[in-house]
């Protein structure tokens, strides 16, 4: 039988480091793992900016173009939108985007028309509430769900409401504006969708 | 015990030479391409001649531009201007031109995809091939190679290497002559020495085509064997002081 | 802290008294003899490399596609698109071809020291049944990247089903659920080879345990440590040459597992293909139904078997021979504990004989795995010159091995059974440790 005096301190130690060690190899070991959910080189790939022709989008109309396999909306304003916008702000939630959305857009995107062009709407077509796809609604007419409507955005799963700016208006689930993407204009008549204007951080 | 250790890692190491021994004598008949893939240097001139001789009519499907631009150490500028001649995006695979029933037309068979080619062949089979054309009248490309015989390839590489020609060794009565060796006809624009290299750059390329993780996990791999084996001696320290109690 | 933890610890037991005597059973009062050697590591490493598999499994098929139009390009997306795929795949082949490592060694383990001898021939039964559910596990792995190798492995290992007489045909056509192995079949043994067999894995591995932990582990001097005198420094009742499994084997197979690890890197790390061994050339070609590989040939652990098919010639019309042949080199493993009636356990007390002809059990093993892997091709001209005819030499030396394979369990029954087996006197305590 053993009779030795056990060293405890040499064996505490011993086991600590051990453990500590071992433990170290399996978060590395860990990493891959957990990276390995990150989007692919593919999605990546399906993810690289887009390049659009305005050309053809009247004034008025709206066409939906997919980046980063999301909804992005560009709308060709009409000048009575845009006048309708400054009418909505006592309406809004945040109309200057500086409150709580102030993160909803790039810095040369934040201002009344939320644009580079203010003719030129370029957003994520994604409810800030849950993330369904709002429906363009034009038109300045009374609506069922709004009779002082002043064009904008109705979304159907939850009924919020944004104007043609893409701001939130009060009292909707909703809790921000709808996101801008980075975006530049190549030429006069492309947008890019996904890079910053040369300049802009 | 520590000697019962050393005798287990020998064991090991004894296993894996002599399957190392194995791997290399796998295809004797072929010489060594010699290729390096830490050569970047060499990758970027096999991948400028590949893009500028191969990708015509072989596709690289498994490859993305923008991976290549990563791993090669170029720009995007590099890639789109020197190398992506096809309109591709930066982030799109290497896809021939070629429509697949014209290849069908001109060679017989579609140009394979060349994305797993090393893997396939390995790269010294890749390296001899690109140095085994011959002229063959009786092909009804005019050319033949010594590798692959009655390839469906006529020889992309003929203006660098030049135009070569079998040399038949004296054959026997009754049997079919054999080609001894190729002999160079016409120069081409590089010597043989240039020709070597960029056929071996061109090998090397494709190597890192059919693994481009390669490059990551050597320069990984080393530092993972040596926690490990850090691991193993503190774990061996732990075992010791317990085994004390043992007796 | 501390405090914490052994609060929670009592919150658990008032709930669940059952789980600690659980643990206590299986770790802490589990009394192993103290004089295992190095080839007791296996068991422990096969259960590592059970997790493995299970770990990066799940994490391949998050992106594998098991369709015959996608599979072998989803392979490829995990080698190159998706973030330290080829780790995780790496890991898994890698794995697969270091379970049977691990598989074949503690196997030998299990012969040398007699551990499938009274009372322990139900682990042996249930381990041997791991082994034949690992093979058709590993088999239906090596199909899903759908190389042309996974192809034509699947086609000629279903078609070793159609040289069973009158259903056989049918048979194969029912496994693949096609007339050729295709989309049909790579589901199929998709869903069987992620789910299905790996629970029944699980489940043997549990008994297997369970059943070892019932009787005690066996150790290289093959002595009864639960007859011996008892007590020892931790338990007056227990053996007196038991240790407890924790913490003095966690430690020691600790060190088993660093190095087993640090070898297995360097395989991931540097030869993930281990020379075409671990994963083929042929692989890298898409599945062809029209072109089969030049050299059609499984994955090496299973060269030995496959080689006994091609060794024994097709004789009143059917193949079938070559198959039962393989079958039966694989039965007469299950029947070890009765075809051994051994009067000791470890080879360090048996007779001469036994160690003659389990050394030439090992040779013919090696024999039939170089014929399998088609070595011999190669080899057979290096040796005798390039004139020869290497069929009919292979075909000679290959029906000897199997004859050796064979022979090895005819002559062990007849060398216990007869009583002809001189054995050295067995200690009554284990001679040594370290």
């Amino acid at each position: 039988m053993a009779n030795e005096v056990v060293d405890l301190g040499r064996r505490r130690f011993l086991t600590t480091t051990t453990s500590v060690v071992g433990g170290v190899g399996v978060v590395a070991a860990v990493v891959p793992f957990i990276k390995s959910w990150e989007p692919s080189a593919r999605a990546k790939a399906a993810g690289a900016p887009v390049t659009q022709s305005l050309k053809k989008i009247e004034s008025g109309q709206q066409l939906i173009v997919a980046w980063r396999s999301l909804p992005v909306f560009i709308v060709n304003r009409t000048p009575s939108q845009l006048d309708a916008l400054p009418k909505q702000d006592s309406r809004l939630v945040d109309p200057g985007s500086n409150g709580a959305s102030a993160d909803q857009q790039p810095k040369y995107a934040q201002n009344q028309t939320r644009s580079i062009k203010p003719e030129w709407l370029v957003m994520v077509g994604i409810c800030t509430h849950l993330g369904c796809v709002p429906n363009y609604v034009g038109e300045m007419k009374p609506e069922p769900f709004d009779p002082n409507w002043q064009g904008g955005y109705y979304c159907p799963c939850h009924h919020s409401r944004y104007d043609m700016a893409g701001r939130v208006y009060q009292g909707v689930p909703a809790p921000k504006n709808m996101v801008i993407p980075p975006y530049h204009f190549v030429d006069d008549t492309t947008v890019q969708i996904g890079v910053d204007p040369q300049g802009a951080a | 015990m520590i000697k019962r250790y050393i005798s287990l890692f020998a064991l090991a190491f004894g296993l894996m030479l002599g399957a190392a021994a194995v791997i290399a004598q796998e295809s004797p008949a072929l010489p060594a391409a010699g290729n390096n893939l830490r050569d970047v240097a060499s990758l970027r001139r096999g991948a400028h001649i590949f893009f500028n001789y191969c990708v015509g009519c072989h596709s690289l499907k498994y490859m993305r531009y923008e991976r290549i631009a990563d791993d090669l150490g170029l720009t995007e500028d590099d890639v789109m201007n020197n190398l992506n001649f096809t309109g591709a995006k930066f982030g799109d695979p290497v896809i021939s031109h070629m429509p697949a029933d014209d290849a069908q037309k001109f060679f017989g068979k579609a140009p394979p995809d060349l994305s797993l080619e090393v893997s396939a062949k390995g790269a010294d089979w890749v390296f001899a091939y690109l140095n085994s054309f011959y002229l063959d009248p009786k092909s009804p490309i005019g050319w033949n190679n010594t590798v692959l015989p009655n390839a469906a390839m006529p020889f992309p590489l003929w203006e660098l290497q030049g135009v070569q020609v079998p040399v038949m060794a004296p054959a026997k009565p009754g049997d079919d002559p054999q080609i001894e060796k190729l002999s160079l006809l016409h120069p081409g624009t590089l010597t043989p020495e240039q020709y070597q290299q960029a056929a071996r750059d061109v090998t090397n390329f494709l190597e890192y085509v059919s693994e481009p993780a390669a490059l990551q996990r050597r320069s990984y791999g080393i530092w993972v064997v040596l926690f490990l084996l850090g691991f193993t001696f503190l774990a061996y320290l732990l075992k010791k002081e317990y085994w004390k109690d043992v007796h | 802290m501390a405090n914490v933890f052994s609060n929670i610890g009592e919150w658990v037991t008032d709930r669940a008294p059952g789980l600690m005597p659980v643990y206590r059973k299986h770790m802490t009062e589990y009394y192993a003899p103290k004089n295992f050697n190095i080839w007791y590591y296996f068991g422990s490493l096969a259960l590592l490399v059970l997790v493995n598999q299970i770990v990066t499994g799940i994490f391949l098929t998050m992106n594998y596609d098991p369709s015959a139009s996608g599979a072998f390009d989803s392979v490829q997306y995990i080698m190159r698109d998706v973030e330290w795929g080829w780790l995780i795949r790496y890991m898994h082949t890698t794995g697969a071809s270091l379970f049977f490592v691990v598989i074949y060694l503690h196997m030998f383990r299990g012969i040398i020291y007699g551990s499938y001898q009274k009372p322990r021939e139900l682990v042996w039964l249930l381990g041997m049944l791991i082994f034949l559910v690992l093979m058709a596990e590993a088999f239906m792995g090596y199909v899903l990247p759908w190389g042309n190798m996974s192809f034509w492995g699947a086609k000629v290992i279903v078609s070793l089903f159609g040289t069973i007489p009158v259903i056989g045909k049918d048979l194969v056509e029912w496994i693949m659920g096609d007339f050729l192995p295709a989309d049909a079949t790579l589901n199929r043994f998709f869903a069987l080879h992620v789910i299905a067999l790996p629970l029944v894995l699980l489940l043997l591995v549990v008994l297997h345990l369970a059943a070892l932990h019932e009787v005690g582990s066996n150790n290289p001097d093959g002595v009864d440590v639960k007859h011996g005198p008892k007590g020892n420094r931790w338990d007056p009742t227990k053996p007196a040459d038991g240790i407890p499994f924790h913490p003095y084997y966690t430690v020691k197979d600790l060190v088993g597992v660093g190095l087993f690890l640090a070898i297995a890197a360097f395989i991931i790390f540097f030869q993930p293909t281990f020379g075409g061994w671990f994963l083929e050339h042929d692989n890298s070609i898409p599945a062809n139904n029209l072109v089969t590989p030049a050299q059609i040939k499984p994955v090496w652990y299973f060269t030995a078997f496959y080689a006994i098919v091609r060794m024994i010639p097709s004789a009143l019309g059917t193949a079938v021979w070559g198959v039962l042949g393989m079958f039966g080199a694989i039965v007469l493993l299950f029947l070890m504990p009765w075809i051994d009636a051994g009067k000791v356990r470890s080879i360090r007390y048996r007779g001469t004989g036994f160690k003659v002809a389990l050394t030439l059990f090992v040779l013919a093993f090696f024999g039939l795995m170089l014929i399998g892997t088609d070595s011999t091709a190669e080899l057979i001209p290096m040796f005798f010159g390039a004139n020869v005819d290497v069929t009919a030499i292979e075909n000679l030396f290959g029906r000897v091995m199997v004859l050796i394979y064979f022979g090895f369990f005819v002559f062990l029954w007849l060398y216990t059974h007869l009583g002809w087996e001189k054995t050295k006197p067995v200690p009554e305590r284990v001679t040594t440790h370290d």
